[in-house]
């Protein structure tokens, strides 16, 4: 008799599974957490005070400088994941991980730790623009289309997106005879002392001679800039996928 | 190995927190002396109370005057600045800030060798003990921290009130306003975010099968998306920019009327100083470490109608009093006053009279408050504040400054 035994093809495929499973359950937690950690390092230090406080998110800065920032990981990170595993999960993935990171920063160290009322510090929603990404790649196929249609979205959709959040704070009042919205007398009262209200970057830009218009006009520029800023990082995330590089290392 | 692990960690809690000295203020002293004594001269600053409840009100007043001297290493408050409270967070809100009456929500400039009278409104939020500050935030050179005064507040934080009313009548509650509705729409869109993710997930193990997959059909991994796959992203893009158009009408509608975030300078008046019948002009400072001594040398006329003499010298602040001509008791333990300070010799110049006199201000406040590394300044140019008094008691604000000396033996 022999001390071998022979597995049998479909006790090997069983083992496979499971194998394939545990894999599944070990790694995807873990990139979500690099997500989180990876996109939240990186949003604090481009965007930081843009999306910390209600009263500098603006018409003109914070929808240019957050796209252009927020398209970097979902860019570098949805390139690996499509082009090793055809998963068009990148940009709903990184910016649900991102969003998971701000919420609890938010609030255990802006609210618990420093002190300031969730309704001045709660983090922008920038789920939608994942979503477009991920839905016009499947589309698509064609990072391409997908820089040129979702790009172009990304960037012009994102005050729209959140202005069911923020229009509550534009409502104007009067303090001691100026007139302010909610979100400029939030950010008055609730002192912040390393923080002068100089430093806040309130609509400093040229072109004014479109009727006033200014979200519009910063949506359409915002866009443009996105589509280039979505190629550049997805081309750079074809770069890094690259195994040639590991192998150099290795 | 456990005994080690445990002296270790002993040993590390005591480095940190035996030795450690309390943090309990805001980094003042951490200033260089040349940015304390050379940009603004803060002074009277009072608080209206030093203990309160939550919802109490406090007010602290006082004046500052941007110095001659400025540094030219840095810009100057005359560009952009802004008049600030230094407290730790929000223990406080801020109901009004004052500048010469005229209200300092935004920015603003300050002038040299003018007078500023502020005050500033505040209301307890947080119970606790807290050093507050005055503080002008300069652009570009950062925060000039003016005296602290410790301020205790009691109470309960969960009464603290906020209340505003906006110029369409609603009356809101700023510790909570619109929250729950962007907590609603922030759940709304990670719920969509998840079913797309989950739609993704629910055919695990998805990793290494799909890795496999992808490899072996190469330039032809596209055919791992379905037609399945593609209805849905269809529908999730066709959801997702009909709950943006929808939000954006929905907002709009909610909130007809908004405006832009406001910002801007508002111009602060100077006060209106009573004139200084005397001309002061500084001949020398020396300061003598070993001592902490600080000595200026000055020529002072007197062209008024009473004897004066220097019965305070302002460096950083850090008062130093001459107490054969002025009182002043420290506020607490931490009010940086040296009683007995300062010395004059030369006696009172009397009117119509000029005359060198030398000021002697010796205290070890120089040192623990780290005056002393004034030495290191890059220019080696001092300031400091004199307060004459005449013979009837009036006060006259006189700042002088210049190159100093140090002595080393």
């Amino acid at each position: 008799m022999s001390a071998v035994t022979t597995n049998t093809p479909a006790q090997v495929a069983d083992f496979r599974h499971r194998l394939d499973i545990t894999v599944d359950w070990l790694v995807i937690p873990l990139v979500i957490m690099l997500f989180a950690a990876v996109f939240s390092v990186h949003f604090a230090l481009l965007v930081g005070d843009w999306d910390y406080w209600i009263d500098w998110r603006d018409r003109r800065w914070w929808p240019l400088v957050t796209p252009l920032a927020l398209s970097v990981i979902p860019g570098v990170f949805g390139y690996l994941l499509w082009d090793r595993l055809r998963l068009p999960v990148g940009g709903t993935l990184t910016i649900l991980a991102l969003s998971a990171a701000a919420w609890v920063s938010r609030y255990m160290n802006f609210h618990g730790f420093g002190g300031f009322p969730m309704d001045m510090v709660f983090p922008s929603t920038f789920i939608a623009l994942g979503l477009i990404l991920d839905t016009v790649l499947v589309l698509t196929r064609s990072w391409f289309w997908t820089g040129l249609i979702g790009g172009y979205l990304f960037g012009a959709l994102i005050y729209p997106l959140n202005w069911p959040l923020l229009a509550a704070y534009h409502v104007p009042l009067e303090l001691h005879g100026n007139m302010l919205t909610v979100a400029d007398l939030m950010g008055f009262e609730y002192v912040r002392t390393a923080i002068p209200e100089y430093v806040r970057i309130i609509e400093h830009s040229t072109l004014r001679t479109f009727g006033g218009v200014v979200t519009p006009l910063t949506a359409v520029f915002a866009g443009f800039l996105t589509v280039l800023s979505y190629w550049f990082w997805v081309w750079i995330g074809s770069l890094v996928s690259r195994t040639t590089w590991l192998r150099k290392i290795i | 190995m456990k005994i080690l692990k445990i002296l270790a960690i002993a040993l590390a809690t005591a480095c940190v927190g035996g030795f450690s000295p309390l943090a309990a203020a805001h980094g003042e002293r951490a200033q260089m002396p040349q940015v304390r004594m050379r940009t603004v001269h803060w002074f009277d600053v009072t608080v209206s109370a030093t203990k309160l409840d939550v919802n109490q009100i406090l007010v602290v007043k006082g004046s500052f005057i941007p110095s001659d001297f400025w540094p030219t290493q840095f810009p100057s408050a005359e560009e952009t600045a802004f008049l600030n409270i230094g407290v730790p967070g929000p223990s406080f809100v801020r109901l009004d800030s004052r500048v010469n009456g005229v209200p300092m929500i935004r920015s603003t400039s300050f002038h040299p060798e003018l007078q500023y009278n502020f005050e500033i409104t505040l209301k307890a939020r947080k119970p606790g003990r807290y050093h507050i500050h005055p503080v002008i935030n300069v652009k570009d050179t950062g925060p000039l921290i003016g005296p602290g005064l410790w301020v205790e507040i009691g109470g309960d934080q969960a009464a603290f009130t906020n209340t505003a009313k906006t110029l369409l009548g609603q009356d809101i509650d700023l510790e909570s306003f619109g929250y729950a509705n962007a907590v609603h729409w922030s759940i709304l869109w990670a719920v969509v975010g998840v079913a797309w993710f989950v739609w993704w997930l629910l055919r695990v193990p998805i990793i290494l099968p799909r890795f496999r997959r992808a490899a072996e059909l190469g330039a032809n991994a596209d055919q791992m998306i379905t037609l399945g796959d593609r209805r849905v992203a269809l529908g999730f893009l066709v959801l997702t920019l009909s709950l943006i158009v929808g939000g954006y009408m929905y907002a709009d509608d909610k909130w007809p009327i908004t405006t832009a975030l406001q910002a801007g300078k508002i111009a602060a008046p100077p006060a209106q100083r009573p004139a200084v019948p005397l001309d002061v002009r500084m001949n020398e400072a020396r300061y003598r470490i070993p001592g902490r001594s600080f000595r200026v040398a000055l020529t002072v006329t007197n062209r008024g109608s009473s004897p004066v003499t220097v019965g305070e010298l302002d460096a950083g602040n850090v008062r130093f009093v001459n107490s054969s001509v002025l009182q002043v008791k420290p506020a607490d333990a931490d009010d940086l006053v040296a009683s007995d300070a300062l010395h004059v010799d030369g006696g009172p110049v009397a009117p119509g009279e000029t005359r060198d006199i030398v000021v002697y201000a010796d205290d070890a406040l120089w040192e623990t408050e780290r005056m002393t590394t004034m030495i290191d300044s890059p220019d080696a140019i001092v300031a400091v504040m004199l307060f004459f008094y005449d013979g009837d008691g009036k006060r006259y604000p006189v700042e002088v400054g210049g190159p100093m000396i140090p002595v080393f033996g």
